[in-house]
């Protein structure tokens, strides 16, 4: 490694800026450095630990939450661009200390087992649902296809979703 | 969570999982959840060689650089820590091995070998100052191919060795070479299985926490916390009762989380040497350095007319890496082990060779082994089949050990129990067999590549080995509190598997108490007895167990207590529903509640109840591990035996070599089932994983010794679209030798997946004339084996 790369990396302090998200209804205003991840931000500034993390890369999905109605992969997006973005991470996904049918339903069906990419889960379950209320098979199946699990090997959870639905 | 007030027993029912709505709601509390008031982040350094010297490490850079605390070489940390302990060391075994150190010191043997630490204020800084490490490598010959490695003139790993093989693991009964000389029938094959691992979702990490008192306590992603403190202690050369390890909530292990690796002990000297807790995240490329699972088998079969299975030789070459203290490399003698599965087979002759290589070290891999050897023994199976034109099923039925012959003893097992023909029947009959095949006919007439393929696995559980931290037996303490309420402590860990909740059933069940009564506590060093965690599908077993054990002891005093109370004799009394009563007579009781008050408040006042605590700590082993070879010389390591059977229905495309998974059904015996549900989940996960290996997953190496994926983009693990609906059946069939009849559930199913999906593979394209051997089977490889027709 020559002189010269070592001078022009060698680094102030990172770049920050001040933000403001709403997240589960209550307003932040949070200074973030400039390369900080949406998730890290919520993680860590936040400390919403429900939001996980399992590759960093958009591939597995463990970190996805929901960005304006939209659900997004929060691994994928640096907070800064975030700004004033509503955010619903798992801690708000239903009222404190009560359960959503969709959580419900991946309980009563054991949609889940080690549960770290359960929050990713949800949130695609509930993104397909409301587009779709009765799905088939194959549209639950391809709606979680950008959630990696490998514990169950999804086919209690597509039971889950199926439940969740209302379709037996 | 709320139970339905149900007549029966907990255990059998479907009940749901403890602590669902704490995993539901984002408070699960993994690893990377922890967090403490001065935390640092440590990043680490790995090498970018497969073999080199290390002539120079330059760290000055690095440490200027803002935010870094600390940045340590093998040179700062020598005074602070030894060697890593072995989870399994090969010298238990007569097998040659070496020390391992948390970083490399002279040399690097693998690409991503820990070379120098790095603490900083933030993640980011840590990683950012990497680059700013100069290590002058010289790099040396790496040899990555375990034939190569097996070469009279090939380079050694380890200069000291006497060559690169870390042992020699023959398992025969009977004469081999001799019956396989006269045979009529042999076929000789080879079956290649690529490197591929098990990537649970969360990666492993580790926190530690110096105390102003000088105790470390070591939070840690790992599956067996009490080994894992006794590695530390050793490792620090402190007292272990100077460490407390807590296991964080398991994001899954599958073997991936055993002991053994550099970064725990690396991390105790880091934050030691900081002054300050620090974690460490296993980044998702560097959980994909750890491997598993690369075999050669060389194989010959001679079998009868009729498809009975006369003789096998296999010579299996493992792949195991740089060995490490991981323990990874012991697949190798469960691979071997493992034969002749379910089949009644009077002469083979199995060896295995560990060989070590300039890749990383292999860590567990759920199948540990018995993956490798039901793909061998089920591709030989399937191909006397074809040899004689007979269905491969017939095949099975005419080799299976016969239920009336239990225990049966091969030369390294006893078996426990098994209706191997039933379960496989009722494969059939489930799945449609006869259907499926007539419709595989059809299909073949329009030119289509269909499939059809049956694997079965034996699985051998419950594994112990004396002379390492894996044992065969385990602890639990239950403890009965005044308000009747029960807390369970046990050295069993659960990596999401619901060992925990299964636990609690057989305690309610044994006291009498409902579900939501019972809390099971485990992987906090300083809350459970000692005990070995979570391998070998043995949660249920020996931590079920001995949970069971240490109930009835509490349920002793109580009925000793209750009997002054209602006067009568404890042998009558009855406990159900929360609720001590004599037989016959529930008027005639009180609730545990009020028996559990009194034992605390008014023993020794009351003489007659002069036992006052409600706690009991119980050892449980299951019977069959046998150490001690018999007249024989026969032992048997693994008590129980599980096994399942498996129908996989495949097309491949012929114009891009995909397959297709069109239907999916598996039966499995685990002995009594605890929990129906979860007994289900587990084999649905299983088979996943083991279709994901037999078709995708694959940890390639480049000639020059790098690993060539790093992310879930070339890392193909299967994602549900990929995975048909599966069906599953069950059958039970106790274990005469534990104390519920269970087997152990969890790791079967991965090798009757891989053995399925390859039977099933080779039978699509059996009217081409080829067959691919060559794991996994992937797009590329089929289409060259349909277009060239050349197998492969």
């Amino acid at each position: 490694m020559s002189d010269t790369q070592l001078t022009s990396r060698d680094a102030a302090e990172a770049p920050r800026t001040t933000i403001s998200l709403t997240v589960n209804g209550v307003r932040h205003d949070v200074e973030v450095e400039d390369r900080e991840l949406l998730v890290e931000v919520v993680r860590r500034r936040l400390r919403l630990k429900g939001t996980h993390v399992g590759c960093l890369n958009g591939d597995c999905g463990a970190c996805t939450l929901s960005l304006d109605g939209r659900i997004v992969k929060s691994c994928l997006m640096l907070a800064a661009s975030a700004d004033g973005a509503e955010i619903t991470t798992i801690e708000g996904f239903a009222p404190e200390g009560g359960l959503d049918p969709v959580q419900d339903a991946f309980w009563e069906h054991d949609g889940f087992q080690c549960g770290f990419c359960l929050p990713g889960q949800l949130f695609a379950t509930r993104d397909l649902l409301e587009a779709n209320p009765s799905p088939s098979d194959e549209e639950i199946r391809h709606a979680l296809s950008g959630n990696l699990c490998r514990c169950t090997g999804y086919q209690k959870m597509v039971e889950a979703v199926r439940a969740a639905a209302g379709i037996s | 969570m709320t139970l339905p007030e149900t007549e029966g027993p907990a255990v059998g029912a479907r009940v749901r999982r403890k602590d669902g709505d704490l995993v539901l709601t984002g408070r699960g509390a993994y690893l990377d959840d922890v967090e403490l008031p001065g935390m640092l982040h440590a990043a680490i350094l790995r090498s970018t060689e497969a073999h080199a010297r290390i002539v120079g490490i330059d760290t000055s850079r690095a440490l200027a650089r803002p935010g870094v605390r600390l940045v340590m070489t093998a040179a700062d940390v020598a005074d602070r820590i030894g060697p890593i302990p072995h989870f399994f060391d090969s010298a238990n075994v007569g097998g040659q091995t070496t020390d391992f150190r948390v970083l490399a010191t002279d040399k690097v043997v693998y690409e991503g070998q820990p070379v120098a630490a790095i603490v900083a204020e933030t993640l980011h800084d840590a990683e950012a100052a990497l680059e700013d490490v100069v290590v002058e490598y010289e790099p040396l010959p790496a040899i990555l191919d375990a034939d190569e490695a097996l070469r009279e003139d090939a380079p050694r790993v380890f200069e000291d060795w006497s060559d690169n093989v870390v042992v020699r693991l023959p398992f025969a009964e009977g004469d081999a070479a001799a019956v396989l000389a006269e045979a009529e029938h042999v076929i000789d094959g080879e079956i290649r299985i690529q490197r591929y691992n098990t990537a649970p979702m969360e990666t492993r990490g580790y926190v530690a926490s110096w105390g102003a008192d000088g105790r470390l306590t070591f939070y840690a992603s790992t599956q067996n916390p009490h080994p894992l403190r006794s590695h530390i202690a050793k490792m620090l050369s402190i007292p272990e009762h100077r460490v407390r390890v807590i296991a964080t909530r398991l994001g899954g292990g599958f073997g991936h989380k055993f002991p053994g690796f550099p970064e725990e002990g690396l991390l105790c000297v880091l934050s030691q040497a900081a002054g300050a807790p620090v974690k460490w995240l296993e980044t998702r490329a560097e959980s994909m350095l750890v491997g598993a699972r690369e075999y050669v088998h060389r194989f010959a079969v001679a079998h009868d007319g009729e498809g009975r299975i006369l003789a096998i030789r296999d010579r299996i070459v493992a792949n195991v890496g740089t060995l490490g203290s991981i323990g990874g490399w012991g697949m190798a003698f469960v691979a071997a082990m493992a034969f002749p599965g379910p089949y009644r087979v009077k002469h083979y002759d199995i060896e295995s060779l560990p060989v070590v290589t300039n890749k990383p070290p292999w860590n567990g891999a759920r199948g540990y082994g018995k993956e490798s050897a039901a793909l061998a023994i089920e591709r030989m199976v399937d191909l006397i089949a074809q040899r004689l034109g007979l269905d491969p099923a017939t095949v099975r039925s005419r080799n299976f050990i016969p239920p009336d012959e239990f225990p049966y003893w091969t030369a390294a097992k006893r078996l426990d129990s098994g209706n191997y023909e039933g379960a496989l029947s009722q494969l059939l009959e489930m799945a449609g067999y006869e259907e499926r095949r007539e419709e595989q006919a059809k299909a073949r007439g329009e030119g289509r590549l269909i499939g059809v393929g049956v694997g079965f696995e034996l699985t051998p559980e419950g594994g112990d080995f004396p002379g390492s931290l894996v044992r065969g037996f385990d602890t639990s303490t239950v403890r009965m509190d005044p308000t009747g309420k029960v807390t369970v402590l046990t050295g069993v860990t659960s990596p999401g598997t619901g060992n925990e909740t299964g636990i609690a059933q057989c305690v309610a069940d044994e006291l009498g108490l409902p579900m939501d009564d019972v809390t099971v506590l485990q992987g906090d060093t300083d809350v459970s007895p000692y005990g070995y965690g979570n391998f070998s599908s043995r949660g249920m077993a020996v931590g079920g167990g001995s949970a069971i054990l240490a109930a009835r002891e509490v349920r002793e005093r109580l009925a000793a207590a209750a009997a002054v109370l209602l006067e009568a004799d404890a042998a009558d009394l009855v406990f159900a529903r929360a609720r001590v009563h004599v037989a016959g007579d529930p008027e005639r009781g009180m609730s545990i509640a009020e028996v559990a008050d009194t034992v605390f408040n008014r023993s020794i006042a009351i003489p007659a109840i002069d036992q006052p605590q409600l706690e009991a700590t119980r050892t449980y082993a299951p019977e069959n591990i046998l150490h001690v070879p018999d007249d024989q010389g026969r032992i048997s390591p693994y008590p129980t035996f599980p096994y399942s059977a498996h129908l996989a229905v495949v097309e491949i495309d012929r114009d891009t070599g995909v397959v297709k998974i069109l239907a999916y059904a598996g039966v499995h015996d685990c002995g009594t089932i605890v929990n129906p549900t979860f007994v289900e989940g587990q084999f649905l996960g299983s088979i996943a994983m083991g279709i994901g290996g037999a078709l995708w997953e694959e940890l390639p190496y480049t000639p020059e010794g790098r690993l060539g994926v790093r992310t879930f983009k070339q890392y193909l693990m299967p994602r549900a679209p990929d995975l048909p609906d599966i069906a599953v059946g069950s059958q039970v069939t106790p274990s005469p030798f534990t104390l519920l009849g269970t087997k152990g559930a969890g790791e079967s199913g991965t090798s009757g997946a891989v053995a399925s999906i390859a039977n099933a593979v080779n039978d699509a394209l059996l009217p081409l004339g080829v067959a691919v051997d060559d794991m996994p089977l992937s797009a590329p490889k089929l289409l060259r084996a349909i277009r060239e027709g050349v197998s492969a």
